[in-house]
């Protein structure tokens, strides 16, 4: 007993102590607008924590506060995904931050909800001539822009060049049709004693089936400007796309696909840094993985085959916006720094220092030339921007949140051998008219 | 006399409020107005942001009659805790009674079985996504062993439940800290008696062992039905694009819900869904306790 | 009734009774029973040995990660060993973000936590295990049904709730709570306190003791490893709750642990071996706490066995 009762005292004054920490000072929720300079502060939230982003996040923020005097911007990292739960509960609660990095796909339904600011006001006539059209449009709703693209990306196909010559195929002529794509594939295939040292190619590893959907088709499951009066799902074609995509897992075997799928899945060990895999579909970032990871892989890129000769290397992308959460104290404020954010100079700085692909045209395509770059990493960069003239995005329309979630599982039972891919799909579309037809 | 009694029982009475008086007050300054919120949220189009028009009892009503993934998302929350719920206690109680014996090392074994109890978040699920990878993973290589040819765990939709019971099964310590805590509390009387007797090792445990640690059991399976029917990040991470697959094998009840809540800001949708649940729940529970006097006996009630 | 004299016998002698000698008898009872037992305990210890073998080799590849480089995480097949053991991977981890500034963080809240969850659970629980008062069913179901209402829903609310009070971005809606108490440890406590002999209770009010007096002197120390549990437990909550702190702390000086560790899960990729050194770092003071109160439970053996 006694030692409970000197332990509770020592936890005591252990407690008033602690209790002078910064955790336990209240504020009201005015204070913040202006610093001790009189600058507006703007809240700025990313979820850029890495060691490699944050330095470079920090720089641009740094910048542009140097850039005028006006304006404190303060960034804050939250953690990647959590970060709009967090920014959905402080809208609620009506005290947001002011700018916030989020997913450029669902803009639209965050604008149609009230949680991101309508931003046309601030929007001059040519300003969004500034980014890809494809992007520009995901973040529309009813004609008005609710976030800024700032970042993007797209699917390029990554080969192993020692591969190809070993067996004989010229490494500066990489598949262009999806014949060539399986020819070369299993002239890539390595098998000894019915295990294989070497795959060629499979399909859904790095991607998943929407983008030989997509690319198949060159448009996207909804009509002209995402509208849901046309659905473009049970079509002749996407019952061919998947049983194509089906006659590699059943020639490559369930066993080995599962092995590697489950490798790639747990973002551990890829097969395509140690040769094992000689092709594989992933976002023009990999390059920067591959020259830390497989420095001596010889490798090449080239934009997605097309289905058929002329049907285009149709890819497909996602990317980020920065918006400007309804509720924000200074919304001026915050479209300036969005305004930098978005602008040539930063973009350029970002797109060199990350390699990631970036929204605004003119920066990328002073990125794909910039000295900072390797020879090798200005060759990915430039088939990324050339991939990005032919990539389409799949924003889910307001009408149909969600969509995926009614298509995913009957392409799985697919694939596993439950459905055709006719009825499969059948029931996929009738369950996004479904959808659709609920939220009209 | 009869009047003292009286005075005594409301004495009581004013002392057991006073000992529930913190509970209450938080649950009113905290817990109730959230709760009440979420109950009238239901029977709204809330999306948390811009709209709560009353829609009455749309939003039950599309759930239980149209709703395909609803039923999907119950169907396999009920199958997993109709497995892991039994699984788990078993699992539990036979791990603490190995570790309730002096064996040497035996705080060093406590710890290590408690260990994986400790391990949450991100990093443990996908580390048994590895583990559970058909080809070169270690459970299919154990097995592999003992010549039993493993299945495709997480890419089977018959199997991806029964990894999730494995994984739960292995931080099966948590729980056997309550059993072990409980099983400090029977007396070593019992045991001696009992091996004067003769009683064997086996007979001691079902004899006296498991009736004794009745109430942590009745409270293991009562809050572990209750956390199972709320599985979530599990499936959430382990599903790959946490959408529940593959063919929605891993849509749990709070998966979908999360989905309707902060994907889709059906969050009216979603507050309806959760007070279903909680009928279920407390259905459930009711039997629990109603069942518990048949099985559950506490030392100190008098008879 | 002889087993309450004896109960509170040993209460009062607590202290003396782990160094009183074992009597004559009672030794050679133990020697004749002494073969029986051994090949028990032989049995025992291979059983648990082969469990930690399951136990490990998971918490081995954990391991094993946090010692490689990232250029042998990404390479495949995966390897069994590290190639080079990367010691300064804990480092480069602990350097990657200010986990010294989160530590203390997470710390304070953690103590507060426990303190207050210690404190009020087993306060309320003697109150529903052990008072009979009316409307205590009640009561008691409506602690029950706090626990069965998913948290997602009442998240936007409760936050709001908090937000209006001016508590956002302090530790205060993480630690305040708990002080009022939470279902799950006041049904546990309720469990082990309904164990206790109500005789010995009521023998305690006869002599004038009132239920404060009753439940400090008595319902305390009888359920010793049942607080032990609640330490742990409570303990192990608060450190490695994620979502309270993501939510309510907008501060990054205010940040916890495990809001650091995100930083290594990023949108393309993660950052294995410092995730894994880091989740081993932070790991080890919940291990470090279990292994030291793991004693009350020992204590509590030896309490019941020399009971007699």
């Amino acid at each position: 007993m006694k030692n409970i009762r000197i332990s509770m005292l020592l936890l005591t004054i252990l407690t008033l102590t602690l209790s002078g920490c910064a955790g336990f000072q209240t504020s009201n929720n005015e204070e913040a607008n202006v610093n001790e300079d009189g600058k507006t502060v703007v809240d700025f939230w990313s979820f850029w924590g890495s060691e490699l982003r944050r330095p470079i996040i920090d720089k641009i923020v740094a910048d542009f506060n140097e850039s005028q005097d006006e304006i404190e911007v303060r960034h804050t990292y939250s953690p990647w995904g959590d970060i709009w739960t967090k920014e959905l509960a402080a809208i609620a609660a009506g005290n947001p931050p002011d700018v916030v990095i989020n997913d450029i796909n669902a803009t639209a339904i965050r604008g149609k909800e009230n949680q991101a600011m309508n931003l046309s006001e601030f929007i001059d006539e040519d300003f969004s001539e500034k980014f890809y059209p494809e992007l520009w449009e995901a973040t529309l709703y009813e004609g008005d822009s609710y976030g800024i693209p700032f970042n993007t990306d797209t699917r390029v196909l990554f080969y192993n060049k020692d591969a190809f010559e070993e067996v004989g195929l010229d490494p500066e002529d990489p598949p262009e049709t999806w014949a060539e794509l399986e020819e070369y594939a299993t002239k890539l295939d390595v098998k000894e004693n019915g295990e294989y040292d070497r795959l060629g190619f499979y399909p859904l590893w790095g991607v998943g089936y929407d983008v030989w959907l997509l690319n198949a088709n060159g448009q996207n499951y909804f009509g002209e400007d995402n509208n849901t009066d046309t659905v473009n799902i049970n079509t002749e074609r996407n019952v061919e796309v998947l049983n194509w995509l089906k006659s590699w897992r059943e020639r490559i075997g369930e066993d080995v696909v599962n092995s590697y799928q489950a490798q790639i899945d747990s973002q551990q060990g890829n097969p395509f840094f140690s040769g094992d895999l000689a092709m594989i579909v992933q976002q023009p970032t990999f390059y920067q993985q591959i020259s830390e990871y497989a420095e001596d892989l010889n490798f090449g890129v080239v934009q997605l085959p097309e289905y058929e000769p002329g049907s285009g290397h149709t890819s497909w992308g996602g990317g980020f916006v920065a918006e400007i959460p309804e509720g924000s104290s200074d919304p001026e404020a915050a479209w300036e720094f969005i305004e930098y954010l978005t602008g040539k100079e930063a973009q350029t700085y970002w797109a060199v220092e990350n390699f990631d692909n970036i929204a605004n045209i003119e920066a990328a395509e002073a990125a794909s030339e910039s000295d900072e770059l390797t020879e090798e990493g200005q060759m990915v960069y430039q088939i990324a921007v050339e991939s990005m003239e032919d990539t389409l995005l799949t924003p889910a329309p307001v009408e149909a949140p969600g969509f995926y979630n009614y298509i995913n599982p009957q392409v799985d039972e697919f694939f596993l051998g439950q459905k055709t891919a006719e009825e499969a799909l059948a029931q996929a579309e009738e369950d996004v008219k479904n959808l659709i037809e609920e939220n009209q | 006399m009869g009047k003292r009694k009286l005075t005594m029982r409301r004495k009581e009475s004013i002392y057991g409020y006073i000992f529930i008086l913190p509970f209450i007050v938080g649950f009113f300054a905290f817990t109730a107005g959230p709760l009440l919120f979420s109950l009238a949220g239901s029977f709204t189009d809330y999306n948390i942001t811009s709209q709560m028009n009353f829609t009455g009892v749309e939003n039950y009503q599309s759930l239980i009659t149209e709703d395909g993934l609803f039923r999907t998302s119950l169907w396999n929350t009920i199958y997993y805790v109709a497995f892991s719920v039994p699984l788990t206690t078993i699992g539990a109680i036979f791990i603490s009674s190995l570790l309730n014996q002096q064996v040497p090392g035996i705080r060093y074994f406590r710890t290590l079985y408690y260990l994986p109890a400790v391990l949450s978040g991100v990093g443990v699920y996908l580390l048994w996504m590895q583990l559970l990878e058909p080809g070169t993973g270690m459970v299919n290589l154990v097995l592999g062993w003992v010549g039993i040819d493993g299945p495709n765990w997480l890419y089977d939709p018959d199997w991806t439940k029964p990894s999730l019971i494995l994984m739960k099964l292995w931080s099966v310590g948590g729980s056997m800290l309550l059993y072990l805590a409980s099983m400090q509390g029977v007396s070593k009387n019992l045991y001696e008696a009992a091996e004067i007797d003769g009683a064997s090792r086996l007979r001691q445990f079902f004899h006296i062992t498991i009736p004794m640690i009745t109430p942590v059991i009745f409270f293991d399976v009562v809050t572990s039905t209750i956390g199972g029917f709320q599985i979530f990040q599990e499936a959430y991470i382990m599903s790959g694009n946490g959408e529940g697959g593959p063919a929605n094998s891993l849509l749990f009840y709070n998966l979908y819900m999360w989905n309707q809540a902060f994907e889709n800001f059906n969050m009216g949708y979603a507050m309806a869904m959760s007070w279903i649940l909680f009928v279920i729940v407390f259905v459930l529970t009711i039997i629990n306790l109603k069942l518990a006097p048949r099985w559950v006996h506490y030392e100190g009630e008098e008879k | 009734m002889a087993k309450t004299n004896e109960e509170t016998k040993f209460l009062d002698e607590e202290d003396k009774i782990e160094n009183r000698s074992v009597p004559n008898t009672k030794l050679r009872y133990l020697e004749h029973r002494g073969n029986r037992n051994n090949m028990w305990r032989i049995f025992n210890f291979v059983l648990l040995a082969a469990g930690s073998l399951l136990i490990l080799s998971p918490l081995w590849w954990m391991f094993a990660t946090s010692l490689k480089t990232m250029a042998e995480v990404m390479s495949y097949p995966p390897s069994f060993f590290p190639e080079s053991w990367e010691w300064t991977n804990y480092i480069r981890a602990w350097n990657a973000a200010p986990f010294t500034t989160y530590t203390i963080n997470t710390i304070t809240i953690t103590t507060f936590v426990v303190i207050g969850s210690v404190m009020a659970n087993s306060f309320i629980a003697y109150g529903f295990a052990k008072i009979p008062f009316r409307g205590k069913s009640i009561w008691f179901a409506i602690v029950l049904s706090t626990m069965m209402i998913p948290g997602f829903v009442t998240l936007i609310p409760q936050y709001i709730l908090f937000s209006n009070l001016g508590w956002v971005n302090t530790y205060y809606p993480l630690i305040v709570p708990h002080f009022f108490g939470s279902a799950f440890y006041i049904f546990l406590l309720r469990q082990f306190y309904m164990t206790i002999p109500t005789e010995l209770i009521e023998a305690a009010k006869m002599e004038g003791a009132s239920h404060f007096y009753i439940w400090w002197k008595i319902g305390l120390p009888l359920t010793k490893p049942a607080l032990a549990t609640v330490v742990i437990f409570s303990f192990n909550g608060a450190w490695n709750d994620f979502l309270g702190p993501l939510l309510y702390l907008n501060d990054e000086n205010l940040y916890t642990l495990q809001l650091g560790l995100a930083v290594f899960k990023g949108q393309l990729s993660t950052q294995w071996n410092y995730l894994m050194a880091g989740s081993l770092l932070v790991l080890l003071p919940v291990i470090l706490l279990f292994f030291f109160f793991q004693k009350y439970f020992i204590q509590g053996i030896n309490l019941s066995s020399g009971g007699k």
